[in-house]
């Protein structure tokens, strides 16, 4: 779950003129990366930020998501308030409680793994050999009617629980387009420990120059998902600091 | 010269049409790439659950627990057996063993496919799997012709060194048995110990302190479909000291004589104390033996009925691995003994047949144990017992559907009675929502087609109940011996039948078919013997080999299945065991045997289901099972001139696994669907080729396939994963090769009707228990894409016939099938800003029965449905009513809106610093009457103001299934009130203001933003 919100960035797509009888695991990641603009391209990123739209029963809730090497929150619109969630300075990670409306930490391990998390930006393929990952293609499956390659990408190992554990994602690409069109990761704690969370990903559009899916469905796997629409996406936007400050003295009536 | 021009041109035209039919042929659509959103759900029941065939535990967390089952798969548990989730769904289900590396515990995992305890009603594996990341993603390794996985070894020095008990075919002779070795993890195997082509490896074990040791039990067998056999000249035990390579008997102190199964287990505290069950011929020895010299020597312990009991069925033992003297032996209850076999006593009370355990592995008192009804834990060592709630493994031999509304599910289960359960129920589907009306083990389960009569029996129609429900009232009204006819042979699974014709009428086959027109109380033998009535075949007594084993399971020579035709009570069919196909024309005065009209089906191959037509009387289809001969090809067959001639409907062999069941779609006759022993299969064309399904349906054995003619959900019930049921299988009718062509096709379905439901449900227990999802309830708008949508935007809208868009949703993007469910809702309204949420604005209102648009942007294109909304009318409301009810929410809801504004503007003006600080004052007074400033969303609640009370009574105005009352109206009368007092006060205050200073955007921006 934790990994699921900030993937997001992961597809950009330039060209479709790829192979088709793309076969390793590198050519895949390859065509992926190479033909979405390359390495110098992608390097350029340096933040993302995003208007996502959730509808739920006719209540279309806008959230606001940032992302960039070291810092990142979202911002949720209620009822005309401002709610934030999973907001990291590169040191405090916090979210609002949303009965009493302030500011909660988390734990050491939710940052360590925002830290590494962050660390991928903009994309895990992104120099994944550099940064110690591995990747694997596990054959070929059929999503939602297409064949895609199934990539399991291994990363550094999280601590959750106390315990060390294995931080795997498995990616679908498309093999027509090379673009990942769905993602599975394994619930490492919790009461919903070892069930598989599953994001499917459609809807990919050009921004300055490159292409991101701007439709995602979050869940369980094999059970219908939480879809979100992302309006739209800015690339390099500067952000305030007050935006990822934890609000350590506010108070009733400094609120009011 | 015309005559050759018309000639050539006639010419053209049929070369034309072939190319067309051509190219139709090639259009074949596959239609496994098409399922998209149609997903089964899984309804359970859990309350009774299923077989368990092994448990495993982590040998360093206590936490992590296995379950493998007989017919359901495999189970994890990451607390200690609390709950448990499934791991193995995509591959076989039926399962053998299971295995942990000892040296990678956390990732490395082998389940062996197959159960190895062979009753009549066990499914088949098809070989070894190995998982390399705790469960999730899954390999087969070999043995694929293993049919059943008895053991799995990992070296606990090496992983690389595995051995694999195969215990091998059942029903027939096969060479893949006895104890493989692979040296290098699974990729390739070496049959280390192999004695002949029906002779398997029961039980294998290593020695916890030298994995050079290794103990074999090699087990002779067979089953067929009217006789069992546990033993012989070759079964035996076995030894080796080098790691295979060599095997020799250790039978100093064993009986005499023929062996049957065999079980062993090592003390892993004391590695040369061992525990050994032993079948053998004569009764006083039979029972547990023990060795303390690593099997140099034998000495019988015990010969209680509790070890010595069905041998073929339990055999498990298990040695505490802290206390060489504590041995668990599988049986009907369970055995416990703490003095080394000496005596032994019964496990707690907990569901009978007990087949595997394990202890904790750092307290013996805690305790995990398999048996037919699940998985139970104990905190004290067996005397306790309690099940774990969750896991939905039951196995049902049959199901029928009822048309109750929401509809029920009957069925039968393997030694776990009959049930009935509904299709939905608030909160979801659980234990308490299923009723049991049968013991024993259960079979058919039918409701009285039109009153509430429950019909239900048990194995070999020792019993057949009627139930009348609403009297509570039960009676036996199975048919007894009478004069003129030799005694009835009723099979283990005996078929009833209610008839479409009559609703009164009961059909029961024995090798007669019997007909009572008055609901069971009298009954008339309609038919000859139609079975072959082959002697040979009838020796039940004599079943079971070194252990007598006479349950009726046996019992052959049969009538298997009756069906009379939905369009013709005179056409009646029965299929036997045996290999008959009989029908009648006349109501049973006469009957034809027409098998020898089927070429292709071996002679004798047990007729498993007949299937009349229900779009021509003449018209059936036939389902094949030769599994008992060791045949596991699927075979279905149709005809349409009562049986004078037959075409195969599976003829390009593209089924995996034997055939059970078959089911016509009510509406398209070439819409098939095929229960087999791997899952379900799906035709569009009459059975021409054939698609898996595997959305949410693991390959189970599918026993029983119904089809709920009102809401075209197919129900299946499965031999280990309980009932599950695909909704509304109508977009399956439209899929063909036209419709793929078009780039977005919306089914044809386009009337909807609004249920108002409610009502309550407790969420106790759930986080324990087993919950199974109900259907939707929502207006699901359904649409078929050739192709996945990934680039590009798509959008999806409600709209009135007008073009004003009611809603947003979020379109489905799969190849094939998509369904958007909109729940018939508008937009929730615009809330005023405050200090806290308000709760009742995230009310949407439901839409009025009408016209609407579904619009759908892909691309450049627009793709458009009218659907037509009308209500279900549970409420019974009339249409004056309803239209007084929406007129009353948007009263509300406009007024919500206007409040919202209202304080838009007055945030505005009190932040904009030129406003006059006196008039910011007064804006604030007015504001904090208008929304709550100050509290939180829980107990720091603040005193609600009028825009928390205008939005409760919108949202109970518009959530009720009701008109408004009286007192809403009058609560509504208040707060208009209210509202135009506020109005007064506001348009005062602004008055004062400089026009300049006014926020720019207006009303419908606001709205609209």
């Amino acid at each position: 779950m934790k990994n699921l919100n900030y993937l997001l960035l992961t597809a950009f797509v330039l060209f479709f003129s790829f192979s088709v009888n793309a076969q390793t695991v590198d050519e895949i990641i390859e065509n992926y990366i190479e033909n979405t603009g390359g390495a110098e391209n992608w390097a350029k990123v340096e933040s993302v930020k995003m208007n996502i739209t959730v509808n739920q029963m006719g209540m279309e809730i806008p959230i606001e998501q940032y992302l960039s090497p070291e810092r990142t929150y979202s911002k949720i619109s209620v009822q005309g308030q401002e709610i934030k969630q999973g907001v990291f300075d590169g040191e405090t990670l916090w979210s609002t409680n949303f009965m009493s409306m302030k500011a909660e930490k988390s734990d050491q391990e939710d940052v360590q793994i925002m830290k590494d998390e962050l660390a991928e930006f903009p994309d895990p393929f992104l120099n994944y050999k550099k940064n110690g990952f591995t990747a694997e293609l596990m054959g070929t499956e059929v999503v939602e009617g297409s064949d895609t390659f199934k990539v399991k990408l291994t990363k550094k190992p999280m601590v959750v629980d106390g315990e060390e554990v294995p931080n795997v994602s498995i990616y679908y690409f498309d093999t027509e387009n090379f673009v990942p069109i769905m993602m599975h990761e394994e619930v490492m704690s919790g009461p919903g420990k070892g069930m598989i969370m599953e994001a499917k990903m459609s809807d990919y559009q050009e921004v300055e120059g490159l292409y991101m899916p701007f439709s995602m469905s979050q869940g369980v796997k094999d059970q219908p998902g939480q879809p979100l629409t992302i309006t739209s996406i800015e690339l390099n936007i500067e952000a305030d600091d007050s935006e990822f400050k934890f609000p350590e003295t506010v108070t009733e009536e400094e609120n009011n | 010269m015309l005559n050759k021009l018309s000639t050539i041109a006639s010419g053209i035209v049929f070369l034309c049409v072939s190319l067309s039919l051509f190219s139709q042929e090639k259009k074949e659509v596959k239609l496994e790439n098409y399922f998209g959103d149609l997903n089964a759900r899984q309804i359970g029941p859990a309350v009774m659950s299923g077989r368990i065939s092994d448990m495993e535990n982590h040998p360093n967390d206590p936490m992590i627990i296995y379950a493998g089952s007989a017919g359901g798969g495999v189970w994890k548990s990451n607390n200690a057996g609390t709950t448990f989730y499934p791991i193995f769904d995509d591959h076989t289900q039926s399962i053998g063993a299971l295995e942990l590396d000892p040296n990678d515990p956390d990732n490395t995992i082998y389940v062996g496919t197959g159960e190895p305890w062979p009753r009549n009603s066990v499914s088949i594996g098809d070989g070894l799997y190995k998982s390399t990341d705790g469960g999730n993603n899954w390999n087969k390794i070999g043995l694929e012709n293993s049919e059943r996985i008895a053991n799995i070894i990992v070296n606990p020095e090496n992983s690389d060194e595995i051995y694999v008990a195969v215990l091998g075919a059942l029903w027939s002779d096969n060479n893949e048995r006895g104890v493989f070795k692979s040296t290098d993890g699974g990729e390739t195997w070496e049959n280390i110990l192999f004695l002949n082509d029906s002779t398997g490896c029961a039980d294998l074990a290593i020695d916890p302190s030298n994995p050079k040791i290794l103990y074999a039990s090699m087990w002779e067998f067979r089953r067929t479909a009217w006789s069992f056999n546990s033993g012989g000249e070759n079964s035996a035990l076995y030894k080796s000291t080098d790691g295979g390579e060599n095997w020799f008997k250790i039978h100093k102190g064993f009986p005499e004589g023929k062996l049957g199964r065999l079980a062993i287990g090592v003390s892993k505290s004391n590695p040369n104390t061992l525990y050994t069950v032993i079948e053998s011929e004569k009764n006083k020895d039979k029972g547990l033996y023990k060795s303390t010299d690593g099997g140099k020597n034998w000495e019988q312990k015990n010969n209680d009925f509790g070890i010595t009991v069905r041998p073929f069925y339990f055999s498990r033992i298990v040695v505490d691995p802290k206390d060489e003297n504590v041995v668990v032996k599988a049986g009907l209850y369970g055995s416990i003994s703490k003095d080394g076999g000496e005596t032994f006593e019964n496990l707690g009370n907990m569901h009978a047949d007990i087949h595997d355990m394990v202890f904790d592995i750092n307290n013996s008192d805690i305790m995990y144990v398999g048996t037919d009804g699940g998985v139970y834990r104990s905190w004290n060592k067996g005397v306790t017992m309690e099940i774990v709630e969750n896991l939905p493994l039951s196995q049902f031999y049959h199901i029928s559907v009822d048309n109750d509304q929401p509809y029920n599910i009957y069925g039968g289960l393997q030694d776990n009675g009959s049930w009935y359960g509904p299709s939905f129920a608030s909160g979801g589907i659980s234990a308490k929502h299923w009723n049991a009306v049968g013991q024993g083990d259960g079979f058919r389960v039918l409701r009285h087609p039109a009153k509430n009569i429950i019909y239900s029996e048990m194995q070999g129609a020792e019993n057949v109940w009627r139930y009348d429900v609403e009297n509570d009232l039960v009676k036996t009204i199975q048919p007894l011996p009478v004069e003129g006819y030799e005694e009835y042979r009723f099979n283990w699974n005996t078929p009833i039948e209610t008839s479409k014709n009559n609703s009164d009428r009961l059909y029961i086959g024995s090798q007669y078919v019997h007909r009572s027109d008055d609901t069971g109380n009298t009954w008339e033998i309609i038919s000859p013997d139609l079975t072959t009535n082959d002697p040979a075949k009838q020796n039940q007594e004599d079943s079971g080999g070194l252990s007598m084993d006479n349950s009726g399971a046996e019992n052959h020579t049969t009538i298997f299945t009756i069906t009379e035709s939905p369009l013709n009570e005179n056409i009646i069919w029965a299929g036997t065991d045996d290999g008959n196909i009989q029908v009648t024309k006349n109501g049973g005065k006469s009957w034809k045997n027409v098998i020898g009209n089927v070429s292709g089906v071996p002679k004798n191959t047990w007729v498993y289901h007949i299937e009349a037509s229900a779009h021509d009387e003449n018209t059936a289809y036939v389902v094949f099972d030769g599994h008992t001969f060791g045949d596991m090809k699927a075979y279905a067959y149709k005809t349409n001139d009562l049986g004078k001639t037959w075409t195969n409907i599976i003829p390009d062999n593209d089924v995996t696994g034997f055939a059970r069941n078959i089911q016509e779609d009510y509406e398209n006759p070439n819409l098939l669907f095929l229960g087999t022993e791997l899952g379900l299969y799906i035709s569009i064309n009459g059975g021409n080729t054939w698609s898996k399904f595997t959305k949410n349906i693991p390959p189970v054995a599918i026993h029983y396939i119904e089809l709920q003619s009102q809401t075209n959900d197919l129900v299946m019930g499965t031999h280990g994963r309980g009932v599950i049921i695909i909704d509304d299988i109508s977009p399956l009718r439209e899929i063909n090769a036209d419709n793929l062509s078009n780039k977005l096709y919306f089914f044809e379905k386009d009337k909807f009707e609004i249920q108002e439901f409610g009502g309550f449900s407790d969420s106790f227990g759930r986080e324990t228990q087993f919950f199974g999802a109900n259907p939707s309830l929502s207006c699901q708008i359904q649409y078929l894409l050739p192709k996945r949508h990934t680039f590009g935007k798509m959008t999806m809208e409600i709209q009135d016939m007008d073009g004003n868009k009611i809603t947003t949703l979020n379109p489905g993007k799969s190849k094939g099938i998509n369904t958007v469910n909109w729940s018939y809702n508008m937009r929730t309204p615009k809330i005023a800003k405050a200090k806290t949420l308000s709760f009742g604005g995230f009310t949407s209102p439901t839409v009025p029965a009408g016209d609407y648009k579904v619009v759908i942007k892909k691309g450049r294109d627009t793709f458009e449905k009218v659907i037509y909304v009308s209500y279900k009318n549970n409420a019974k409301l009339s249409n004056e009513d309803r239209k007084f009810q929406f007129e009353t929410i948007m009263k509300l809801f406009n007024m919500t809106e206007e409040l919202a504004y209202m304080v838009f503007v007055i945030d505005e003006l009190i932040s904009n610093e030129n406003t006059d600080y006196k008039i910011s004052s007064k804006l604030d007074d007015l504001k904090k009457s208008l929304v709550i400033t100050t509290g939180d969303n829980y107990v720091g609640a603040a005193k609600k103001q009028l825009r928390e009370k205008m939005a409760d009574l919108y949202s109970k105005v518009a959530s009720s299934y009701d008109k408004p009352s009286s007192n809403e109206l009058d609560n509504l009368a208040l707060i208009e009130e209210q509202m135009n007092l506020a109005k007064k006060s506001y348009t005062k205050i602004i008055k004062k203001i400089n026009p300049e200073l006014m926020p720019k955007k207006t009303f419908d921006a606001f709205i609209n933003e």
